[in-house]
């Protein structure tokens, strides 16, 4: 069939969209929309593997993207899909994580209007689908959008304790980012008449802009996007944003949808603006350090097991910071690596943390203890997913973090050492973790919570089982994504050794 | 080989892999699969060591990309040479036999599969630490041994101790890895790789390019597996893990491993003598030190655990002095006589109900007599009585010492020598109190007198690690070799022939040394001195250390094992954790409150004044039309 590929790849976007807007306007039943809500999940997560597995150089156009669908449809404003070797572990991402999210919810029996919750999913999920297969950047950026609302309006709905804040604080936050970030698309738009990346690489290519031009130009997109990201000292909607929303929600946005900043840097503010790029690396790897070293502090003095999970997220995203501060093939590739791992753990320990906290009754991990012996199977999970944060080989997070810290070196050995401690500080909060929850004796704040022990039921292992699975494949055969990002990076100018 | 070596990898993951996913509730299959692998890797490794021509190792290697990004790339390679071979036998042989000692320990545990999964990955990774090319490969498989360490002292999960140790093992170790890590990362920038071999021709070619700092931050990683000042303080707690898990990877394999690096290091030429120098400081400060802490312990395996650090200690000392051959010697004879004073401590320990304290035991001499002769056989190898195996290697590292001291006559060597000659005399007054306390006298409890000797899979293994720990180092000393050539004493050649090679050529040179028989006579009476004086003070239990009751003050500084732990504490609990307080504080409070809900604020006051503008009437109009007027002309006028 021609344009099979491309086919698949509208679908994996539009698929979840549909099933979304389906779920949200159709009175159906509970189990058509579960139905529903299973097909909407499932396609785009098959669809991201199957066009991973038939992701080769053989598919390459000139630009460096495969599976075009320009030759389906065209034009400036109308959006374009394609995969080029970054995007392609982010679409993957989105897909797995944007499963396993579905799956746990689906698992759930005490979700209140499930039809709303899964639309309000399904929407998210596409947008994060579209956001990572655009290739016009207006586009990445509207997908972008699409999955951000949905995070907004669940969170008051169906969020935890703080959430109208929380969610105000969020709101606040990620549209100033995303606001400050778009002001700097446009400018880049001015500058090439296209929001076409093809389009845009191509003319800067021909006519790059002045030094001046570029250097005021990415602070615009560095710390708009940075913000989405959690930059210090913009992280401080994050950890209170994860602790209050729903679960499903909290692992499509810490795990996928915060990526897209660092992906839009990588994508497309680093090839159009190299020399800026270049003159902004020593502040955003002093910026990136404190990430790293005061916000893993920071997280070893938290108490709650969510809060504490996510003030590491805030920290290990200085990790991907300083592989893109690097400026350097090694440096942007282990950020993608580790990208990609955090991801994928980032979402498993949000899924469990707060499966943990329902069944126990209990957020701080100080009052817990001995919930190995009556939840192995979730204790077994947590461990596995706390091994991958700290970096232990075997999880992708392990070659993220290694040649984020052998790029680091050449950038500065000073740099490195500082951004290797965060090796030491994510192994003590992480381990000590494992200790307060899961070994020793009940404690006895603990019994007066009256807990619940249940352990993970079977549907609600294969989410995690997906989550560890794909952890372990890439950590394995990190090959399956380096290839790729070699491809990209070789080509960008901005890891060039002299580029004036 | 590369079958083989591959086969011997991977034959214990799939067996841990095995295991831990299909396996849990099935104690049994899980010690079949578990000790089926263990004898597969060793019988594989025998056809190894016996297909090679006359007892020599043929050096192999082979490496295959496993991830490139950029100009950096990351090979998993198999290497194989005489330090390999030397290496992966005592993994192998004392890994098989506390396979077998496991089955009978453990039995009544409720967690079988658990343990023997996480033993067989071990395995796994022990392996993997041997057969690595380079310096990466060999942190991965680093961070796995660390790993199944961890899980391991985490068996007893609901024991508050087993949650401090296992916590406290795997942190410290991670703050050796920091080191690690980034002499790995200088090495990889510096000489623009890692691999082994490439390493040893590009310095033989310049061994200007070996640099001290370097050297420095890769023993970081040596400092903490192999528990060395200042990061000892992890393997006393680790005991807390089940007494096999002590045996093999706290005594015999895992601590060895960062011996057995610094050898492989030392062999290619990476250690530069400033990095040797302060490896023997510190490691024979650790020897003498750990070897008077032993006495402030009354638990027998963390008095055992002392007198590991102390020989790591040893050995560490022979590695500064640059005697690798020696070293991995001294690893090997350790590896069977203190592999087997645990699984003594555990066969006492399985039969007197989990008892730990030497000063209850007692009287095990005739309840216990497979595990007591064993134990004394043992004990007599520890502190190197003629003709025990821990004689040869024991004796060879101070008679070195010596001779480096008559050789050089600096302060350092002598020191070196005043601090290895203390370890060698404390060793008979610990084992001593050891032997003395447990097996003679009578009972102290009652679950001392109820004590039966342990079955056959506890006393097999203890009867064949006895027979090495008297015979191990015959092979090596006397050069007698059987069976064409293939076999050395009782251990095959190929295994043996690093050491023998090192020990043959120390002999030699140590003959010319002035003095050197005196010295050997001073320390062959000191031991016996020290015996004494061990019979004297600790002779006969009565319930209670002697030190301890007659001075408390002493006992008390013994205990305290040089404050490490306090000071250690004192600042994690003090400066650490109040700074990381400090900084969510400011966190919240100037970042979160002052500076976003301030942002709020300002927005908001700016609000309401633009709201107070458009108050809708013409005078409030007309007078900020006035007002505009009048700034720009002053500006114009400007």
């Amino acid at each position: 069939m021609q344009n099979f590929y491309e086919y698949l790849l509208m679908a994996s976007v539009a698929v979840p969209l549909l099933c979304g807007c389906v779920l949200a306007i159709f009175p159906l039943s509970t189990k058509a929309s579960r139905l529903t809500a299973l097909i909407g999940f499932i396609i785009p997560a098959m669809a991201a593997l199957f066009l991973w597995e038939a992701f080769d150089k053989a598919l390459y156009t000139d630009s460096g993207f495969a599976f075009l669908t320009s030759s389906i449809f065209s034009g400036d404003l109308l959006p374009l899909f394609g995969l080029n070797g970054l995007s392609l572990p982010m679409f993957v991402l989105a897909g797995i994580v944007g499963l396993a999210a579905g799956l746990w919810a689906l698992a759930q029996k005490n979700i209140e209007s499930f039809r709303m919750y899964a639309g309000l999913m399904l929407i998210m999920s596409g947008g994060l689908m579209g956001a990572f297969a655009s290739v016009n950047t207006l586009w990445m950026y509207m997908f972008h959008e699409f999955a951000l609302v949905p995070t907004f309006i669940a969170m008051c709905v169906w969020g935890g304790q703080g959430r109208r804040t929380a969610a105000m604080e969020m709101a606040v936050y990620l549209t100033l980012g995303a606001l400050a970030a778009l002001v700097g698309l446009i400018m880049l738009f001015i500058n090439s008449g296209s929001f076409n990346l093809i389009d845009m690489m191509q003319s800067y290519a021909a006519m790059p802009p002045s030094e001046a031009v570029q250097d005021f130009i990415f602070p615009f997109l560095l710390f708009g996007l940075g913000t989405l990201v959690s930059l210090f000292p913009f992280h401080s909607w994050a950890p209170r944003t994860y602790a209050a929303a729903p679960t499903s929600f909290a692992m499509l946005h810490a795990g996928v949808l915060k990526k897209f900043g660092l992906y839009m840097l990588l994508q497309v503010a680093l090839p159009l603006l190299p020399l800026a790029a270049k003159n902004w690396a020593g502040v955003l790897a002093a910026l990136a350090l404190c990430n790293v070293v005061v916000m893993g502090l920071v997280t070893m003095a938290q108490r709650d097991v969510k809060m504490m999970v996510s003030y590491s997220s805030v920290s290990h995203m200085g990790i991907c910071f300083l592989g893109i501060a690097s400026m350097s093939v090694l440096g942007a590739g282990g950020a993608v690596l580790m990208m990609f791992g955090h991801g994928l753990s980032v979402a498993l320990l949000f899924m469990l943390s707060n499966a943990l906290v329902n069944r126990l009754n209990q957020w701080n991990m100080q009052w817990m203890g001995g919930v190995y012996s009556k939840m192995p199977v979730l204790a077994c999970f947590f461990v596995a997913a706390i091994l991958a944060t700290i970096g232990l080989p075997g999880f992708v997070n392990f070659w993220g973090e290694l040649s984020v810290l052998v790029a680091l070196w050449k950038f500065s050995p000073a740099v490195c050492a500082a951004g290797a401690l965060g090796l030491i500080i994510s192994a003590i909060y992480g381990l000590r973790a494992v200790a307060w929850i899961f070994m020793g004796k009940a404690d006895r704040r603990l019994e007066a919570a009256q807990p619940v022990y249940t352990d993970l039921t079977w549907q609600e292992r294969i989410p995690a089982i997906l989550l560890v699975a794909a952890l372990v494949f890439v950590g394995v055969f990190p090959d399956t994504i380096t290839s790729g990002l070699d491809e990209v990076f070789g080509s960008v100018r901005a890891f060039a050794v002299n580029i004036k | 080989m590369a079958v083989l070596m591959n086969f011997m990898l991977f034959c214990p993951l799939f067996s841990a892999a095995l295991i831990l996913l299909f396996m849990r509730k099935r104690p049994l299959g899980a010690q079949v699969v578990s000790v089926a692998s263990a004898a597969a890797c060793l019988a594989a490794l025998l056809y190894a060591l016996f297909g090679a021509e006359n007892g020599a190792v043929a050096p192999f290697s082979h490496g295959a990309q496993l991830f490139k990004l950029g100009d950096f790339a990351f090979d998993f390679g198999l290497m194989f040479d005489s330090l390999s071979a030397n290496m992966i036998f005592v993994v192998c042989f004392v890994g098989f036999l506390i396979h077998i000692f496991s089955v009978g320990y453990m039995d009544h545990d409720d967690a079988k599969p658990r343990f023997f999964g996480g033993l067989s990955f071990f395995m796994f990774s022990m392996t993997g630490i041997v057969f690595s090319s380079n310096l990466l490969e060999m942190f991965v498989f680093w961070e796995f041994v660390g790993f199944s360490s961890y899980m391991l002292i985490a068996h007893y999960s609901a024991n508050e101790d087993a949650r401090a140790a296992s916590k406290k093992a795997f942190i410290t170790n991670r703050v050796g890895d920091f080191g690690f890590l980034l002499g790995i990362i200088w090495c990889w920038h510096s000489l623009g790789t890692v691999d082994f071999a490439e390493i040893k021709s590009l310095l033989a070619a310049d061994p200007a390019k070996a640099s001290t700092a370097m050297g420095l931050l890769v023993m970081c990683g040596f400092l903490g597996k192999s528990a060395q000042i200042p990061l000892q303080v992890w393997l006393t707690d680790a005991m807390a893990g089940p007494t096999p898990v002590s045996a093999l990877i706290h005594a015999a394999t895992m601590v060895a491993a960062g011996v057995f690096m610094m050898c492989r290091l030392g062999q290619i030429g990476f250690l530069t003598p400033g990095v040797l120098g302060t490896a023997l400081v510190l490691c024979s400060l650790l020897a003498f030190l750990a070897g008077l802490w032993a006495l402030g312990q009354t638990d027998i395996k963390k008095t055992l655990a002392y007198s590991t650090l102390a020989h790591l200690g040893l050995m560490g000392a022979a590695v500064g002095m640059g005697l690798f051959g020696i070293a991995m010697f001294h690893l090997t004879m350790h590896a069977f006589f203190k592999a087997g004073l645990f699984l003594v401590a555990g066969s006492v320990i399985h039969a007197c109900s989990h008892e730990q304290d030497m000063f209850k035991l007692g009287g095990l001499f005739k309840k216990m007599p497979v595990t007591a002769v064993a134990a004394l056989i043992f004990s007599l190898s520890i502190i190197s009585v003629p003709y025990f195996a821990g004689f040869y290697s024991k004796d060879a590292i101070l008679n070195c010492a010596f001779a480096e001291n008559v050789s050089r006559g600096d302060v350092l060597s002598l020191a070196a020598l005043v601090l290895i000659g203390g370890a060698a005399f404390l060793t008979p007054v610990y084992m001593g109190r050891f032997f003395f306390n447990i097996f003679l006298g009578s009972p102290q409890s009652g679950k001392a007198s109820a004590a039966k000797e342990s079955s056959a899979w506890m006393t097999l293994p203890l009867v064949v690690l006895a027979v090495f720990a008297l015979g191990g180092a015959w092979g090596v000393a006397y050069g007698l070799k059987w069976s064409d050539g293939l076999m050395s004493g009782l251990l095959p050649s190929a295994a043996t022939e690093l050491i023998s090679a090192a020990y043959a050529g120390k002999l030699e040179a140590l003959k010319n040394v002035d003095g050197m028989h005196t010295f050997e006579m001073a320390t062959l009476c000191m031991t016996l001195l020290a015996l004494l004086i061990s019979w004297g003070v600790y002779g006969r239990n009565k319930g209670v250390d002697p030190v301890a009751k007659r001075m408390p003050v002493l006992f008390g500084a013994l205990k305290a094992h040089g404050w490490f732990d306090d000071i250690y504490d004192y600042y994690v609990g003090k400066i650490q954790q109040r700074f990381a307080a400090l900084l969510s504080v400011l966190d919240l409070l100037l970042l979160h409150n002052v500076l976003v809900r301030g942002t709020a604020a300002v927005a908001a006051v700016f609000g309401e004044a633009v709201k107070r503008l458009h108050a809708a009437r013409a005078y409030s109009y007309t007078r900020w039309i006035m007002v505009g007027i009048v700034v720009i002309f002053i500006i114009l006028i400007a």
